[in-house]
C-alpha cells in the first residue's frame, strides 16, 4: 500500500524542524512481523486517536467524527531507530471500569496483552474528562506515554497548556501533537522508544485522595496480594477491582495469569534484585482464596456505594490536574463557535429544515451525479467488453456452454451489478463521510431522536437509515455508533426499509412505465417522481412501526442505554475522506456484491439454458410459482427473479425482461436465452410486458414488494457478521418477506374487489 | 376448478410440517414441554412452599397451615399432604409440635430465595425489561437453575449483595443478612429516610408503586399523614399514596447529618441553567448508572443545560468540557442543586 500519497501536507513542517527524527520512521502498515515492541493506543472516543495511528502506522484506519468509530481492535505497525513497533488502536472508551465489551477489551489488552508502552491519546481542550482515563490506565501498567492530541484546537480555543508540568504530575512523558498535521509526531516517536526502551523510567501517578475507609480496605487486599506476588506491578488496582466485584479479575488470579504479569515485569524492572522471583513456585491455591475472601468480606464492608466512591476520587484527582495544567487566559471554558452554530442547527425552527436541505442536495447530487458515469460504464462493460468477450472467446474456440456459462451468464451479471451500483456509491458515500467527518451527523441524531424513541429506537438510527438509502450492508455497518444492544438490533432489523439504490431503478422504471402513463405526458414525470418517492415514504413508516413492534415484542428484553456525545465541529479534510470512504465503504461492499452476483449469473443462464423433455428450468419454476405470484397480484417471473436476484436487486429487471421473452416466446427481443437485457424504448418494453399479462396492478405491487422482501445476500451476510446471531439473521431476513405477502396480498385482494 | 397448484401443496405441506415439528420435536416441542411440566409441578410446589417458609422465618413471624396455603394458593387440605410428603423428604418437622424447617429445608429454601433475587439482580442489569416484569420472570426461573449456574450468574454479576428491590441475596453458605427496615408508615413527617426494601407481592400493589417510579435507595421525607393519604417526597418528587401501599415500602431512617433539602433532579433544569451534581439517585441500575458516572456524572460536578433537541428529547449538557445529550428519564436519575444556591 503506498503511503506517500494524501498525506497531509503540513507534515513538511515537522520535517523542517526534526528532519533527522522523521527520517528514522518507516511506516509498515500491515506487515507486522516479528516487532520489537508491542505499544497499545488508548484514549477518550473522539480524540483523534484513529488520526494518531494512521499518522503513525500510514494505515487509512476508518476516522469519523463520531464517538466510538473503532470497534474491534486494529494493528498496525512502523519502524523507528532500527526498531520495529506494533500499534494496537483499542476501542476508544471514557474509563476502564464499567464493563462494557469495548472497555473490556481495552482493559484486558493493557493488562494481559503486555505492551511495552501504553500511549493514552487525550483531548487537550477537554482534559479533566480525558485524564479520567489516563489515570486509570497509570493505575495498571507504568510504562506510558501520554499523546496530548487535539492541541491545534486547543489553542484556537485561547487555552493554555503547559505539558511539564503535566509529565511532572503525571510523572510519564507527556508531548503534544496534533495528529491531523502531524505536528509533534516526532516528539512522540521518540518518547515511545524511550519509555520502550528504558532510557525514560516512569514513576507514575498513583490515586492518592480516596476516602479514608476506602483506602484501607484497597491498602489491605493488596498488601495480601503483595505478600503473594511480589513483583506486581498493579497491586492497588487488582485490589481495586476485587473490591468492585469484578469478577474476570478474580478468575484471572486464580488461574495465575495475573501472577504472570509480575514475571514479565521483571526483566525490565531497573533494580536487578528482583530477579529472583523470576523461579518463584506459584502462589497456592489457599493463599489467593484468602485473599478473594477477604476481598469480600470487605467488600460487604465498605458498601455498595463504592465504585461510585472510586469514580468521583479519580475525578477529583483529574480535576485537580488538569487544573494545574492548563490555564484559560480567555477565561471562558465553553466553546462559542460550537454553540453558536448548535443554536441553528438544532433550534425548533431550523433544525428540521436545514436537515432535509441538507440530505436533500446530498440524494440530488447522488441521482444527478451517477447518471452520467453510470452510463458510462454500461457503455463500456456491457456494450464494449461483453462483445469482446463473446468474440476473444468463441476465437479460442470454447465450448457453446461454458461461453454461455462464464461470459453470458456470470460476466454479465457483474458487470450489471457494477454499472448500477458503483456510481451512486462512490458519490453517495464520500458525502455521507464529509457531513460525518464535520460532525453535523451526532447533531442529526440530536434533532430526531424524540421521534426515534417514541418507537423504541435510538436517534443514531436516523443515520444508518441514511445510510440504507446507499446501501443496506453499509447501512448495518453503520449501527455499529449505536452503542445501546437493543436499539443497535432493531436499527440492523429495519435498515431494510430504507429504499437501497439496488431498487432505485426498479423503481424509477416501473413508475414511469405504468403510473406515469396514467396521467398525460406532461405531468407523467412528475405523477411517476412522486410514486418513487411515495414508496420510500412508505419505507420510513414501515421502519417506525417495525421498530416499535419489535421493541414491545421480540425485543423487549434486550439491554438499552442512552448516551449521545456532540462532539466540537472540526473541518473536514476532503481528500483523505474520499480516499477512505472509497476503501472502507464503496469497494467493500462492491466486492461482497461482486462475489455474490458471480454465482448468481450462472444460476440465471443455467436456469433458462438447461432443458428437461424440452422445457427449460426457468419455465418449470416460472408455471409452479405462478399461482402463488398471482394470488399476490404479481407473476411466477416477477417471483423467480426476486429470488434469482437475491445476491443482488440490481438485476431484477433486466432477469424480469429474459426470462418474460423466454416465457411469451416473442421474436426478435433479447440476446437469446439466459442473457440479460435492458431496453431503451419504452413503448416496446411496455407491449413487452403487457404480453406478459401485466397490469397496473402488478406494477403497483411489484414497486410494494421491491421496498418490503427479504435483504440481499451481501446484507443478509453483513447482518449475521454484526450480530453474530442466527436467530436475528433469520428475524431480519424473514420478517420483511413475510410482511411483503401480506401487504401484496391484501392490496390485491382489494384491487380486485373494486377495480376489477 | 378441481386440481389445486402444486405450489399450494407445497407451501400447506411446508407450513404441516412445522406445525407438527413445533408439537412433537423431542425435548423442544410443545409435547415434551407439558410432559416436563407435569414431572417438575410437584417439586416446584415443594420449592415455593419452603420459600415462604424462609420468608416468614426471616420475618419474624410464624408459617401456619393457612399461611402455606394462602401463599402457594392451593386448598388447605391439598397442604397437608404437601407438608406431610415434605416432613417425609425432611425438609420440615413438626418435632417441637409446631410447623418448622429442618436445615437441610432451610438450605433449600435459601438456594431457591438466592436464585430468584439473583436472576431479579441479572433482569435489572443486564436487559431492558422493565421493573414490574422482574419478580414473575424471577418467579418461574428460580426452580429451573442448579446450585452451579447460580454461582455462576452471582459471579457474573459482580456477587451483587442486594436484589434490585434492596432485598438481601443469600451467600453461597446459605446467610441471609437482614436490614432493619420499618414502614413508610411509622416514618415521622419532617425525617428523611432512605427506602431499603420494596414489597414486590402482591404484584397488583408493586404495579402502582413501580408506577411511581419509586425505588430502594431513595431519599424519602414525609410531607403530611392522615388516615387515608400519605405524601410524601422521593428524590424530589412528590407523590400521594394510600397506607396499604405505603405498609409495602420499607425505609431506614436517615442520620440528622444526612437530611439534605432542595434536592431536584436535572430533568427539571431549563436550557441557559446551571446545576451541581450532588450523586446519582439509587434506583439507577447496572450499565446505566456505571454509563452515567463514565461520562463524568460524579458528585461535584458542573452541569450547564445547553439545548433541547426540536424534537422534545433529549437534552444536551455541558458536562466537564463536552456536549453530552441525555434522555429525560436519565437526568431524573441526577440528583442535583441549583449552582447559585450552591455558592451562597
Amino acid at each position: 500500500m503506498s503511503t506517500s500519497i494524501l498525506e497531509p501536507a503540513p507534515a513538511a513542517a515537522c520535517a523542517a524542524c526534526s528532519t533527522y527524527r522523521a527520517a528514522r520512521l518507516k511506516k509498515l502498515g500491515l506487515d507486522l512481523q516479528a516487532s520489537d515492541f508491542v505499544i497499545a493506543l488508548a484514549g477518550n472516543p473522539n480524540t483523534g486517536k484513529s488520526t494518531v495511528f494512521n499518522a503513525l502506522t500510514g494505515l487509512r484506519q476508518h476516522t469519523g467524527n463520531w464517538p466510538g468509530k473503532t470497534v474491534a481492535r486494529a494493528e498496525g505497525g512502523y519502524e523507528f531507530g532500527g526498531k520495529r513497533f506494533k500499534l494496537v488502536d483499542l476501542p476508544g472508551t471514557y474509563s476502564l471500569m464499567a464493563g462494557s465489551p469495548d472497555e473490556e477489551i481495552a482493559r484486558d489488552f493493557i493488562l494481559f496483552g503486555e505492551p511495552e508502552v501504553t500511549v493514552v491519546v487525550v483531548d487537550a481542550s477537554r482534559l479533566e474528562r480525558n485524564l479520567n482515563l489516563a489515570l486509570q490506565v497509570l493505575e495498571i501498567t507504568d510504562r506510558v506515554v501520554v499523546c496530548f492530541n487535539l492541541i491545534d484546537e486547543a489553542r484556537r480555543r485561547g487555552l493554555e497548556v503547559d505539558t511539564r508540568c503535566l509529565s511532572r504530575d503525571l510523572g510519564v512523558p507527556v508531548v503534544a501533537t496534533s495528529a491531523r498535521f502531524g505536528e509533534g509526531m516526532p516528539e512522540l516517536l521518540q518518547a515511545i522508544d524511550d519509555v520502550a526502551a528504558g532510557r525514560f523510567v516512569c514513576q507514575p501517578h498513583r490515586l492518592e485522595n480516596q476516602p479514608q475507609d476506602l483506602k484501607s480496605a484497597i491498602a489491605t487486599v493488596a498488601s495480601q496480594l503483595l505478600a503473594v506476588h511480589p513483583g506486581l506491578p498493579n497491586g492497588r488496582w487488582v485490589a481495586m477491582q476485587l473490591l468492585d466485584g469484578d469478577e474476570s479479575i478474580a478468575a484471572a488470579l486464580r488461574s495465575g495469569e495475573l501472577g504472570q504479569m509480575e514475571r514479565v515485569e521483571v526483566p525490565t524492572a531497573t533494580d536487578s534484585t528482583a530477579n529472583t522471583t523470576v523461579i518463584d513456585a506459584p502462589p497456592s491455591v489457599e493463599a489467593i482464596e484468602k485473599i478473594l475472601q477477604t476481598a469480600d468480606s470487605l467488600r460487604r464492608q465498605v458498601g455498595t456505594q463504592f465504585h461510585e466512591r472510586i469514580v468521583e476520587a479519580i475525578y477529583a484527582d483529574a480535576a485537580r490536574l488538569a487544573d494545574r495544567a492548563v490555564t484559560r487566559p480567555g477565561a471562558k471554558q465553553y466553546f462559542d463557535f460550537d454553540r453558536t452554530i448548535d443554536r441553528v442547527v438544532t433550534s425548533r425552527v431550523w433544525g428540521f429544515p436545514v436537515m432535509v436541505l441538507l440530505f436533500a442536495l446530498m440524494f440530488w447530487l447522488t441521482i444527478s451525479g451517477a447518471n452520467v458515469p453510470s452510463r458510462w460504464l454500461a457503455a463500456l462493460l456491457l456494450d464494449t467488453v461483453y462483445p469482446m468477450l463473446q468474440h476473444f472467446t468463441a476465437q479460442m474456440g470454447w465450448p457453446w456452454w461454458l461461453r454461455g456459462l462464464t461470459v453470458d451468464g456470470m460476466y454479465l451479471a457483474t458487470a450489471w451489478v457494477v454499472s448500477v451500483m458503483l456510481p451512486p456509491m462512490a458519490i453517495f458515500f464520500p458525502l455521507f463521510t464529509l457531513l460525518e467527518d464535520l460532525g453535523y451527523l451526532p447533531r442529526v441524531a440530536f434533532n430526531m431522536d424524540g421521534l426515534f424513541k417514541k418507537a423504541g429506537a435510538h436517534g443514531k438510527q436516523a443515520m444508518t437509515m441514511m445510510m440504507g438509502f446507499g446501501c443496506n450492508a453499509a447501512g448495518v455497518v453503520a449501527t455499529r455508533i449505536i452503542d445501546s444492544p437493543r436499539e443497535r438490533l432493531i436499527a440492523i432489523i429495519t435498515n431494510n426499509f430504507s429504499l437501497c439504490n439496488g431498487r432505485w431503478p426498479t423503481q424509477i422504471l416501473i413508475a414511469a412505465l405504468f403510473i406515469g402513463a396514467l396521467v398525460p405526458a406532461p405531468a407523467a414525470g412528475l405523477i411517476s417522481a412522486l410514486a418513487v418517492m411515495s414508496v420510500a415514504g412508505l419505507g420510513v413508516v414501515l421502519t417506525f412501526v417495525a421498530s416499535w413492534a419489535l421493541s414491545r415484542t421480540a425485543l423487549k428484553g434486550e439491554p438499552s442505554i442512552f448516551s449521545l456525545e456532540l462532539p466540537p465541529y472540526r473541518p473536514p479534510r476532503i481528500l483523505q475522506t474520499i480516499y477512505t470512504s472509497l476503501i472502507e465503504r464503496t469497494l467493500i461492499v462492491l466486492w461482497r456484491a461482486v462475489v455474490f452476483a458471480l454465482p448468481a449469473g450462472a444460476v440465471i443462464w443455467l436456469s433458462a439454458n438447461v432443458h428437461f423433455g424440452g422445457v427449460s428450468v426457468a419455465e418449470y419454476v416460472i408455471h409452479f410459482l405462478n399461482p402463488l405470484g398471482v394470488l399476490i397480484g404479481l407473476n411466477g417471473v416477477i417471483l423467480l427473479a426476486y429470488i434469482i436476484a437475491i445476491p443482488a436487486n440490481e438485476i431484477v429487471i433486466p432477469v424480469v425482461l429474459m426470462m418474460t421473452v423466454l416465457i411469451t416466446k416473442t421474436a426478435g427481443l433479447g440476446r437469446g436465452a439466459g442473457v440479460m437485457f435492458e431496453m431503451q424504448s419504452h413503448p416496446q418494453l411496455l407491449s413487452l410486458l403487457h404480453a406478459g399479462g401485466w397490469t397496473l396492478l402488478t406494477a403497483v405491487n411489484l414497486m410494494l414488494f421491491s421496498l418490503v422482501h427479504n435483504p440481499c445476500s451481501t446484507t443478509i451476510y453483513t447482518i449475521y457478521k454484526e450480530t453474530r446471531s442466527a436467530k436475528w439473521t433469520a428475524m431480519a431476513a424473514l420478517m420483511p418477506l413475510a410482511l411483503g405477502f401480506v401487504l401484496t396480498f391484501a392490496v390485491a385482494q382489494v384491487w380486485r374487489l373494486f377495480v376489477h | 376448478m378441481t386440481t389445486v397448484a402444486p405450489i399450494f401443496l407445497t407451501l400447506s405441506a411446508i407450513l404441516g410440517g412445522i406445525i407438527v415439528a413445533a408439537l412433537a420435536w423431542p425435548g423442544i416441542g410443545l409435547v415434551a414441554r407439558n410432559r416436563r411440566r407435569r414431572v417438575n409441578a410437584g417439586r416446584i410446589q415443594r420449592e415455593d412452599a419452603l420459600k415462604h417458609l424462609c420468608n416468614t422465618e426471616a420475618g419474624g413471624r410464624r408459617p401456619t397451615l393457612h399461611s402455606l396455603a394462602g401463599a402457594l394458593n392451593i386448598k388447605p387440605d391439598n397442604t397437608g399432604a404437601l407438608l406431610r410428603d415434605m416432613d417425609q423428604k425432611g425438609f420440615v418437622s413438626f418435632a417441637s409440635g409446631e410447623l418448622a424447617l429442618t436445615p437441610k429445608g432451610r438450605s433449600e429454601g435459601l438456594q431457591v430465595i438466592r436464585a430468584h433475587r439473583l436472576w431479579e439482580c441479572h433482569l435489572a442489569e443486564e436487559t431492558g425489561i422493565h421493573a414490574t416484569g422482574w419478580h414473575a420472570r424471577a418467579e418461574r426461573r428460580e426452580h429451573w437453575m442448579s446450585p452451579a449456574e447460580v454461582d455462576a450468574l452471582s459471579a457474573q454479576l459482580g456477587n451483587p449483595t442486594h436484589d434490585p428491590h434492596g432485598d438481601p441475596i443469600p451467600t453461597a453458605g446459605g446467610d441471609l443478612a437482614k436490614d432493619g427496615g420499618e414502614a413508610l408508615n411509622a416514618l415521622v413527617p419532617g425525617r428523611a429516610a432512605r427506602v431499603v426494601h420494596i414489597e414486590d407481592e402482591p404484584a397488583n400493589l408493586y404495579a402502582q408503586l413501580a408506577a411511581l417510579n419509586l425505588r430502594p435507595g431513595m431519599r424519602v421525607e414525609i410531607r403530611d399523614k392522615n388516615e387515608e393519604r400519605i405524601r410524601f417526597s422521593a428524590d424530589g418528587a412528590e407523590h400521594e399514596i394510600t397506607p396499604i401501599l405505603a405498609h409495602q415500602i420499607e425505609v431506614l431512617p436517615l442520620p440528622e447529618t444526612e437530611v439534605g433539602e432542595g434536592v431536584e433532579t436535572l430533568a427539571s433544569y431549563q436550557p441557559g441553567e446551571r446545576a451541581t451534581v450532588l450523586g446519582l439517585a439509587r434506583g439507577s441500575h447496572g450499565s446505566e448508572r456505571r454509563r452515567l458516572l463514565d461520562l463524568g456524572f460524579v458528585a461535584g460536578t458542573a452541569v450547564e443545560v445547553e439545548m433541547v433537541s426540536p424534537s422534545g428529547e433529549p437534552t444536551a449538557y455541558m458536562v466537564r468540557g463536552t456536549v453530552i445529550a441525555l434522555h429525560r428519564e436519565q437526568a431524573g436519575l441526577l440528583l442535583v442543586k441549583s449552582a447559585e444556591a450552591l455558592k451562597s
